[in-house]
């Protein structure tokens, strides 16, 4: 009852930065937005049909009533259609999410796990060789780009030049049961998530050996090594169980991102039809519709997932109340 | 009595400053990467007074795509370019770029931290953490995308309206420095929540000096080592969005980047060119690599309690 | 991390030994890749080759081009019975339609007495239909332009509409009327000889009201049309077209085409003669925008069937540039064959812009002339191709392409690169390093696109521009970059025109007054002479005379320097081995129903009883999973 309660009130507060991350992308992507008139109305336009499209799209109206539709919009939930496209954006959305999330999941489960084994491996022996060596290895991994890790992977796992082992691009994956087949999904998801956890492992490892390291040092951990208590147990038990909070934070809180968010160099890089690659089209283009939803989904979200983060909060730590 | 804190106060504050300097004196890989940043910002500073590279741009139309020689050190581009000279002119761009960004975006994030947290439970700090929160909540690359083209936008309107030039060639560091500052000004809020109730401001309080000059003269040096390591890192992060951006077609404009030639190299690549890959990669990685360990060292040496 | 990449590499070698069992379409697929995608599949806006090409294999067009002959293109009846009746003075248009050609069946045909939504037929009122929706103002039409002003009655209904606010399709229009179930009567109010290369168009397709009615804006991923295919899925980086099993009876005759051995030959397209049309069951368009993704997947084999050579790869796929033609390696897997385009890339400056255009100040005038004339001479059109298109082709003079009918020859002098005179000009007119205007290159942002203006900065620096004053205008997107261009806002605009008709009227209607921005006329050039001998020219079939008309046209042209023109791309087309076609992106679009694909014996049993020409019936059961042909993997 007290959970319920404090998610109502949690959820409550939330409003005003829902309403915040509204006016702040209508502001950016709506109201200085580009302008697609021209666009929908191709090489022979006459002054009259642009006059009129601007009309139809709404550009032609005060900033509060332009607003004012956006938050309709918001409330309804119905986001309309897709100036670019005349999809729906609900729909666009449906086909694309599951694909995101698809591919971006495995390298971020993956990545985040690898870099706690790591973590905990050098918090483990700090200070020695290993240690050094892991923590050497994330800061080579933080330094190199996002973009040449994917250039390099795709030139090594994917062309004729190297192993030329998996598909260059594309996403010949079915989306419902009956189509889904589990060796086509690995086919496709591999190089992109190789390279997710190429880049993520590095910032990672050193995130969470700080906390381990934090933990570590604690009396009762110390208590448990004095009790002979071997590094495995100690490190799952005692360290990895305490510090729980902070890697939940920080997984929970980077999921909508991975949601909505997709990689748009990723998605781009290996054509693959995600939500990222849409939403920045989007942005590019002026497509409205598509950045709103996109936007006011991942706020949405985010706030979903502060409000877990809280309540998972008591359950791995029943010291702290909810207040 | 206040005076003799004050003095105190600075004695303290001198200890911590030049311990800090020689624990990092004792860091060699931090020596060293500090001394490369330092060779970089020097190569920088030529370019910027003209001194090599100056040629960066010209064309050599019968030297399209050709290996390292004695006249082109790393080789020529498409447009027989000397990749050599654009790798160099292009550590302008990355400290232009870094530094606009990293200064900027720490000054904000600094004002913002310590605003908030000096009056931390009224409405200001209300006000601020929204902003923050807002800003936190719309995906990294999305919102520096809208910034960017926001910025080209209003850059338009004020060139039609005003006759201002040249502004939305600064669009990509805008929208870098309008993600960037909101980690700084939260450390510095919880940074100066906790200075706050420190003996020397409620005596400042006390006696009556007025809440700006408290907080810019009292507490805000008090933060300057987590302003540091948060420039140092903003720097680092500025520089490797570019390339990103670059690829996605917001990066700097007019100019040569190390991003605009790996996103040059991504299509030469596959052909099996390397020069601009290899150029660029090379030199934005030695330094992104360099910059990281000095701000680890930067950051163990101005931590106290940091444990290593 | 060296181990996970490691990891990785164990795993999927694992998979990809397990793949090659994986599912196979059933019947025939063809595997297409295009450089670009399409937005919006509505016939009303399709507007780029991307969309048109979708369109017009779901939807038919009155009229088409034969399949193989080029230079003149010629037109074939599609939809249309025959070719059309035009009266004397060609302003009456009769044209009859195929009857019992039926759309395809859809649930937007579902009425008590037609529960399962059988396709009905096409009649012509149809196509009347179709084309009044361009001029609905509830649409956003990106064709209407075609038709504006040249059919009688059809501008007023929609203008009508407008005050209104509500359209009435019913209302009859006296220049478009079905008079018949199969006859369609349109009458002109001058004589408009391209009329017949619009109805070929994408734009011109036919849809059937009642799918409009139910779909709306959905139409785009919904089409409901009587091609040679329907399409299954739709998105961003894939369309998957699957053979339409009610569309007509049409037969392949490869004389009638235009077949010639000596082109045709090595194409194999020989043995298609006689089949019935579309050949395979299924169609996968891949939209691969990077160059690179769809190099790789073409050299695989397995994937893409059709391709071009990207520009950083020509180097390395070519043997010899002139003629092209392709290194063993590649030739051993591919036909190759290349092709220039119906159109061209040229750069023209704003002629409204004070700064390089006209100026009210008659001495600014000719100074700016001059101004102009300079930079073409800076202009390197050579060093150009040699960058951009791999030294393959040469500029032209004039703006109408060499092989499209009115084109004549001019003096080289406006394609020559002449530093020294471009210096001699500035300085006569009186420009110095300090009064040279800021020179602005606009461009979308890419990576090529920078390029180019790198190059642009390194001439401009030759003849004595300051580099301070050459910058680079960049836009995020080609239709920001549009939009500044239509608003007039750009000093320069270099883009490529593709030809939507073969006919040079579509190439100088280009700098025709009246068409100023936001029209096509992104030079905003406007000369009294040139507009009045456009004008006279506009009725005229291609003839002698207005060739001459245009070829005095041009010539204004290049003496008041609008920009620097121009140059036809040439496209190096590769294609699988296994695939029979004869690929084309010009004019043609509706050309997915005449590849065939060869289907090796597999060794596995099951995949050979897969057959090829499974009719019409179990298409739909067709994988879009794509084919893996693991036998071409060497």
């Amino acid at each position: 009852m007290d959970t319920l309660r404090y998610t109502l009130r949690k959820l409550l507060y939330s409003v005003p930065l829902i309403l915040g991350v509204t006016l702040l992308s209508f502001t950016l992507m709506v109201y200085f937005g580009p302008d697609m008139a021209y666009e929908k109305l191709g090489k022979n336009a006459t002054e009259e049909d642009i006059e009129r499209e601007r009309e139809k799209l709404g550009y032609n109206k005060p900033f509060v009533v332009r607003y004012g539709n956006f938050l309709t919009s918001v409330l309804t939930f119905d986001f309309g259609e897709s100036f670019s496209t005349n999809q729906r954006v609900m729909d666009m959305f449906a086909e694309t999410i599951p694909v995101s999330i698809m591919v971006a999941l495995p390298g971020f489960i993956l990545g985040n796990l690898i870099s706690i084994i790591f973590g905990l491996w050098a918090a483990y022996h700090r200070g020695q060789r290993l240690d050094k060596t892991i923590m050497a290895g994330a800061v080579v991994g933080m330094s190199i780009s996002f973009l040449i890790v994917v250039i390099v992977f795709q030139l090594l796992l994917c062309s004729d030049y190297g192993l030329n082992m998996f598909p260059t691009t594309g996403w010949e994956v079915g989306m419902n049961l009956e189509e889904f087949n589990i060796l086509d999904y690995f086919e496709y998801v591999t190089v992109p998530a190789i390279c997710t956890i190429f880049v993520s492992v590095g910032y990672n490892t050193r995130f969470y050996r700080a906390v381990f390291v934090e933990e570590l040092t604690r009396d009762h951990v110390r208590t448990a090594k004095a009790f002979g208590c071997g590094p495995v147990r100690l490190l799952f038990k005692h360290v990895l169980k305490n510090s729980l909070i902070p890697i939940l934070t920080r997984i929970i809180l980077s999921l909508p991102f991975v949601i909505i968010g997709g990689s748009i160099i990723i998605e781009s890089y290996f054509g693959i039809p995600g939500v990222g690659s849409v939403v920045y089209d989007a942005i590019v283009n002026g497509d409205q519709p598509i950045t709103k939803a996109a936007v006011v989904c991942t706020a949405i979200l985010y706030v979903f997932f502060l409000t877990l983060t809280d309540i998972l909060y008591q359950v791995v730590d029943p010291r702290i109340s909810l207040k | 009595m206040t005076n003799e804190q004050n003095k105190q106060e600075t004695i303290k504050k001198e200890t911590l400053w030049t311990k800090a300097v020689r624990k990092f004196f004792r860091d060699k890989m931090g020596v060293i990467s500090f001394s490369i940043v330092c060779l970089y910002a020097l190569i920088a500073l030529g370019v910027a007074c003209g001194f090599w590279a100056t040629e960066w741009s010209e064309l050599n139309p019968d030297m399209k795509n050709t290996g390292p020689s004695a006249d082109f050190w790393l080789g020529t581009n498409i447009l027989g370019q000397d990749i050599y000279q654009r790798a160099i002119f292009s550590t302008k761009t990355a400290f232009e770029v870094g530094l606009v960004v990293a200064l900027v975006a720490t000054m904000l994030g600094a004002i913002v931290g310590c605003l908030s947290g000096y009056f931390s439970g009224t409405w200001i700090d209300e006000f601020f953490l929204w902003i923050i929160g807002c800003i936190d909540c719309i995906p990294f690359y999305l919102f520096v995308a809208a910034v960017g083209f926001a910025v080209n936008t209003l850059a338009q309107n004020l060139n039609a309206s005003f006759g201002i030039e040249g502004f939305e060639y600064f669009a990509m560091h805008i929208a870098m420095i309008a993600t960037f500052w909101t980690a700084t000004a939260r450390l510095v809020r919880g940074e100066v929540i906790k200075i706050k109730h420190l003996e020397f401001v409620e005596a400042a309080h006390a006696i009556g000096v007025p809440g700006p000059k408290i907080i810019f003269k009292h507490i805000l040096p008090n933060t300057f080592h987590i302003l540091l390591v948060q420039a140092t890192i903003a720097f680092v992060s500025a520089i490797k969005s570019e390339v990103i951006l670059s690829y996605l077609g917001l990066g700097v404009k007019n100019t040569v980047s190390w991003g605009k030639m790996i996103a040059e190299a991504t299509q030469e690549v596959p052909a099996g060119i390397y020069s601009n890959f290899f150029a660029a990669s090379a030199f934005l990685f030695v330094l992104v690599m360099a910059f990281n360990i000095f701000a680890d060292a930067l950051q163990d040496a101005l931590d106290p309690k940091k444990v290593s | 991390m060296r181990l996970i990449t490691f990891v990785g590499i164990v795993l999927s070698i694992f998979l990809t030994v397990s793949c090659g069992e994986r599912k196979t379409a059933k019947g025939k697929v063809y595997w297409h890749s295009e450089d670009g995608a399409p937005t919006k599949l509505d016939p009303i806006e399709s507007a780029t080759t991307y969309a048109n090409r979708i369109t017009t294999a779901v939807y038919d067009t009155l009229y088409e081009y034969k399949y193989l002959k080029r230079h003149p293109y010629e037109l074939k009846p599609n939809l249309a019975a025959n070719m059309p009746e035009i009266s004397e003075d060609g302003l009456v248009y009769t044209i009859k339609i195929k009857e019992g050609v039926k759309f395809i069946d859809d649930a937007c045909f579902k009425t008590k007495e037609n529960p399962k939504g059988k396709g009905r037929e096409v009649v012509a009122a149809d196509f009347v239909y179709s084309l009044k929706r361009h001029f609905d103002p509830k649409n956003s039409s990106q064709g209407s332009w075609l038709w504006r002003g040249r059919i009688v009655g059809l501008d007023d209904w929609g203008k009508a509409a407008r005050e209104a606010g509500t359209t009435d399709y019913a209302a009859k229009i006296k220049g478009l009327q079905a008079t018949d179930k199969y006859t369609i009567q349109i009458t002109l109010t001058e004589p408009y000889p391209q009329i017949l290369y619009t109805f070929a168009m994408g734009f011109a397709s036919v849809v059937p009201q009642e799918a409009v009615e139910k779909y709306g804006k959905q139409l785009t991923t919904n089409p409901v049309g009587s091609g040679p295919f329907m399409l299954k899925s739709f998105n961003k980086t894939k369309a998957v077209l699957v053979k339409n099993p009610t569309y007509r009876k049409e037969v392949f005759d490869i004389h009638y085409e235009g077949y010639d051995e000596e082109k045709h030959g090595f194409t194999g397209i020989k043995a298609l003669h006689g089949k019935t049309l579309p050949i395979v069951d299924t169609v996968i368009i891949s939209f691969m925008k990077q160059d690179v993704a769809r190099w790789n997947s073409l050299n695989k084999g397995n994937e893409i069937q059709f391709g071009t050579i990207p520009k950083d790869q020509i180097d390395n796929a070519l043997m010899s540039k002139k003629p092209p033609k392709v290194i063993e390696k590649l030739a051993k897997k591919f036909h190759f064959d290349y092709e220039r385009e119906s159109g061209f890339v040229f750069s023209v400056f704003n002629m409204t812009d004070p700064a390089f255009g006209y100026s009210d100040d008659p001495k600014r005038n000719e100074m700016n002339k001059a101004l102009r004339k300079a930079i073409r001479k800076a202009f390197d059109w050579q060093g150009r191709i040699d960058v951009f298109y791999a030294g393959i082709g040469e500029p032209f003079v004039g703006i109408i392409p060499p092989g499209i009918s009115g084109y004549s020859e001019f003096p080289k002098d406006s394609i020559t690169r002449d530093v020294e005179g471009a210096k001699k000009l500035l300085k006569d007119a009186g420009w110095t390093a300090e009064n040279l205007p800021v020179f602005e290159y606009p461009n979308a942002a890419s990576t090529t696109a920078t390029q180019f203006f790198e190059q642009v900065r390194g001439w401009l620096e030759e003849i004595g521009y300051p580099r301070k004053k050459i910058k680079q205008k960049e836009f995020a997107t080609f239709g920001d970059l549009n939009k500044s261009m239509k608003e007039r806002k750009n000093i320069i605009n270099s883009y490529g025109w593709g030809l939507d008709y073969p006919d040079a009227e579509n190439v100088m209607q280009l700098f025709y007054g009246p068409n100023a921005s936001p029209g096509s006329n992104a030079s905003n050039f406007d000369h009294p002479e040139y507009n009045e001998l456009f004008e006279k020219a506009k009725p005229m079939p291609d003839s002698e005379e207005r060739t001459k008309l245009y070829k005095r046209m041009t010539e204004i042209l290049l003496e008041e320097c609008v920009g620097m023109f121009g140059f036809s791309r040439t496209r190096l087309k590769l294609w699988n081995k296994n695939t029979i076609m004869y690929p084309t992106r010009e004019i043609l679009s509706n050309v997915f129903k005449y590849v065939d694909v060869i289907k090796k014996d597999k060794k596995k049993k099951k995949n050979t009883k897969a057959d090829g020409n499974g009719n019409a019936g179990d298409a739909n059961n067709s994988g879009d999973a794509g084919q893996k042909n693991t036998e071409n993997k060497e």
